[in-house]
């Protein structure tokens, strides 16, 4: 295209836009490995003493611990995401079930509900059932929350799989389930990889359930912990060290979320998050 | 097999020329054909860990908000019911409520009785065996009126303890007193009534049961007490401000700007600014709400800036009303612009360039190319991201949660954060759950009732297509 207008005052609009942006992620790199003196804007000094935690329970209390849960936490969020949503589009997508259209309805409205508000509902089923304080309930909790996006995610990826490949399975007399499992499986790949990528972020990040609904619980997500020494008293409050936690959980998101970028891209477009 | 091709045809998309040619002419075609289909079971196992879930943790949450709203349960009254206690305080609260002060003063008496139960319970609180088989032996079925005579009674038996203050712990599992002791069902508690207080009428042993019932009763003072308050019109007005605020400011009218602006741009660059703002969108929610608290509090980024300019300096998020409006709007409109921002670049691809082209050549510039082919096209994707994102927003609270927390004062609150609070995380300690559970049920209806009207306006009909083999 010609370029019959000045590009450069909406580059400047943009970047005066997105420097708040800028300047907090570049500040969480910059300030976990130096020291800024009082009143300042810029560092003064370099210095690794804010990863002490990494090696030093008594800072801030065992990060391997709490790294493992949120791992556990998460794996477990992919594994039953995919596999239900994976189970659960295809039965909506292409098998004949009574009252399909009401159940794909329900799920559009589960999908564009905002869940949050359920939370105390939750919490009531979880005192009912006996799993509330544990690391099964919230997960259960967590991965129910996102079904509804998953199913409606997996059921637009399977919509786009063509029929002739399932009739030709059909045709050659495979059951639907191993049409399903050989076939149709395998070209809906890049669909389960995204949303499996999308479950790993929600669940790595997730902070209000297992806050809310295992408060007094062993188990401590990275989130939990996070928050916990943002919360010291104010007197030792110590923004470099959170930073540097900050940054270490962050990591494997950014790791993740650079690997998979374009596969994401598909899948942010039906996002959960305000 | 079976193959059916009727939404096919209808619909005229995937109706291709082998569908036909592979179709035979089966009775379960003319079957399908007429709209009947046959269930397949493979379909229901593959729905049904889905539909157990969701049956649990989403589906019967909104019927336990719905059925709590209409009670008055707290974390005092439990909720898997609860139990008849009589306190002191209770009686005196009712004394002064205007039951007779004979009548509390009955309650309140004790009994000593030597039966087995007792005798049970004395044994089980470690007192001598011998003694007890003398106890047994010489006053098994007696009552006694105050402990003064029933002690008297116990010290002319032989092996009584020395010390009188064993004697007096002795005693003690024989004196029965109403008050203090947990009845599990009405019946019991008003036997025991009856047993200790004859005399009282019927009309205040129902006063005093039901005001000794420790357990949630159903009520609808939660809607009452939501339509009178005056909290109520600020939390609305709050909340429609934040929504709408967020909403325009941000997810539409950021995100249409940096989609516009991404699109325009040479590719690298359009990259980095679009990753750059899916970034709030993938950073874990606490390490975000901390990295603003660094951003606008006292010794925070802004503040130190503005103080070295001369212009007013203070904790932004927390220091005064407008700038804590405006840290929470651009907190979450900063997650928010990426929704837009995202949807708008497909749609935006969508456009066919020759429409660019051909403006170009007629002498377009570029804001007449934005108003005049770019946003009419962008009009459904518009409307869609205005009407999901004003669900979510309407019901997030997360993220105001963890910075303002509703102040200064409650002038930042919003009705979800404080329906979560009520019932969930408030500092007095007693949990609402069942006004927390009426607020939220608002938030349900209007949720429901919103993504319904939501689906019409999306004609959900072209999204649910038919299956198009029966097997």
């Amino acid at each position: 295209m010609t370029r019959n207008f000045s590009a450069w005052p909406v580059l400047l609009v943009l970047s005066l836009i997105s420097l708040p942006l800028a300047i907090m992620y570049a500040s969480v790199f910059v300030d976990s490995f130096t020291n800024t003196p009082p009143g300042a804007i810029l560092p003064n000094e370099f210095t690794l003493a804010h990863w002490r935690f990494l090696v030093d329970p008594s800072i801030a209390g065992n990060i391997w611990v709490a790294t493992l849960n949120t791992f556990i936490f998460a794996l477990s969020m992919v594994v039953i995401v995919t596999t239900i949503s994976a189970m659960g589009g295809y039965a909506v997508s292409r098998l004949n079930l009574p009252y399909r259209r009401f159940f794909l309805a329900g799920i559009m409205v589960m999908h564009a509900f905002p869940s949050v508000t359920l939370i105390i509902g939750v919490f009531l089923v979880l005192q009912f059932a006996g799993l509330y304080d544990t690391l099964a309930g919230v997960i259960m909790v967590k991965a129910t929350l996102m079904l509804p996006f998953g199913i409606w995610i997996m059921k637009g990826f399977y919509d786009a799989v063509p029929w002739e490949i399932e009739m030709a399975g059909v045709q050659d007399g495979a059951s639907r389930f191993t049409v399903w499992r050989r076939l149709i499986l395998p070209q809906v790949k890049p669909g389960l990889i995204a949303l499996g990528v999308f479950a790993f972020l929600d669940g790595w990040g997730e902070y209000l359930l297992p806050r809310i609904l295992a408060p007094t619980s062993e188990f401590r997500v990275l989130s939990v912990y996070l928050q916990q020494i943002s919360v010291t008293d104010s007197i030792n409050y110590d923004f470099n060290l959170f930073k540097s936690v900050g940054l270490y959980y962050t990591l494997p998101v950014l790791i993740v979320f650079i690997v998979f970028q374009n596969r994401l891209m598909n899948i942010f477009g039906g996002g959960t998050k305000g | 097999m079976i193959v059916s091709n009727t939404t096919s045809a209808e619909r005229g998309i995937r109706s291709s020329a082998l569908t036909r040619s592979t179709e035979p002419a089966t009775d379960t075609v003319r079957a399908a054909r007429k709209g009947r289909a046959r269930t397949s079971p493979l379909g229901l196992v593959m729905l049904a860990p889905a539909l157990a879930l969701l049956v649990a943790f989403f589906f019967a949450p909104v019927v336990l908000t719905t059925i709590f709203s209409f009670t008055n349960m707290t974390s005092a009254t439990g909720i898997s019911g609860g139990a008849y206690v009589i306190t002191p305080n209770l009686l005196r609260d009712l004394e002064w409520q205007g039951m007779a002060p004979e009548a509390a003063q009955s309650l309140s008496g004790e009994t000593i009785s030597v039966d087995e139960a007792a005798l049970e319970r004395a044994a089980a609180a470690g007192v001598d065996p011998d003694f007890l088989e003398e106890i047994e032996d010489e006053l098994l079925g007696d009552e006694f009126d105050d402990a003064r005579s029933f002690e008297r009674e116990l010290k002319t038996l032989p092996s009584r303890p020395r010390r009188v203050r064993d004697l007096k712990l002795a005693a003690e599992p024989f004196s029965q007193s109403i008050l203090n002791t947990r009845f599990a069902t009405r019946d019991e508690a008003a036997t025991a009534i009856a047993s200790i207080a004859p005399d009282l009428s019927a009309e205040d042993r129902n006063t005093v049961l039901s005001a000794a019932y420790t357990g949630w009763v159903w009520t609808t003072d939660n809607f009452e007490r939501l339509a009178t308050t005056p909290e109520t019109a600020r939390l609305i007005t709050n909340t429609a401000l934040y929504v709408g605020f967020t909403l325009s400011l941000f997810n539409v009218g950021l995100g249409l700007f940096l989609a516009i602006a991404i699109f325009y741009m040479p590719k690298t660059s359009g990259t980095i600014f679009s990753v750059l703002w899916l970034l709030p969108r993938i950073t874990p929610v606490v390490l975000y709400t901390v990295m603003w608290k660094w951003f606008t509090w006292d010794d925070g980024f802004l503040p130190v800036v503005a103080e070295n300019l001369g212009l007013p300096a203070f904790n932004y998020m927390k220091g005064s009303v407008p700038t804590a409006w405006a840290t929470i709007v651009s907190l979450n409109g900063f997650i928010g612009a990426s929704f837009g921002m995202i949807l708008f670049s497909g749609a935006l691809r969508a456009i066919p360039q020759q429409q660019l082209w051909a403006s170009e050549v007629d002498g377009a510039s570029r804001w007449q190319q934005v108003r005049r082919i770019i946003l009419p096209q962008l009009r459904w994707p518009i409307l869609f991201v205005t009407c999901y994102q004003s669900l979510s927003l309407l019901s997030s609270y997360e993220q105001i949660w963890l910075t303002t927390n509703g102040g200064p004062g409650n002038t930042t609150n919003v009705w979800a954060l404080e329906a979560f609070r009520v019932a969930l995380s408030n500092y007095t300690g007693n949990l609402q759950y069942g006004y927390g559970a009426a607020m939220a049920l608002v938030l349900v209806v209007a949720g429901l009732a919103l993504s319904i009207i939501f689906l019409r306006l999306f004609r959900f009909n072209e999204l649910v297509e038919k299956p198009k083999i029966e097997f």
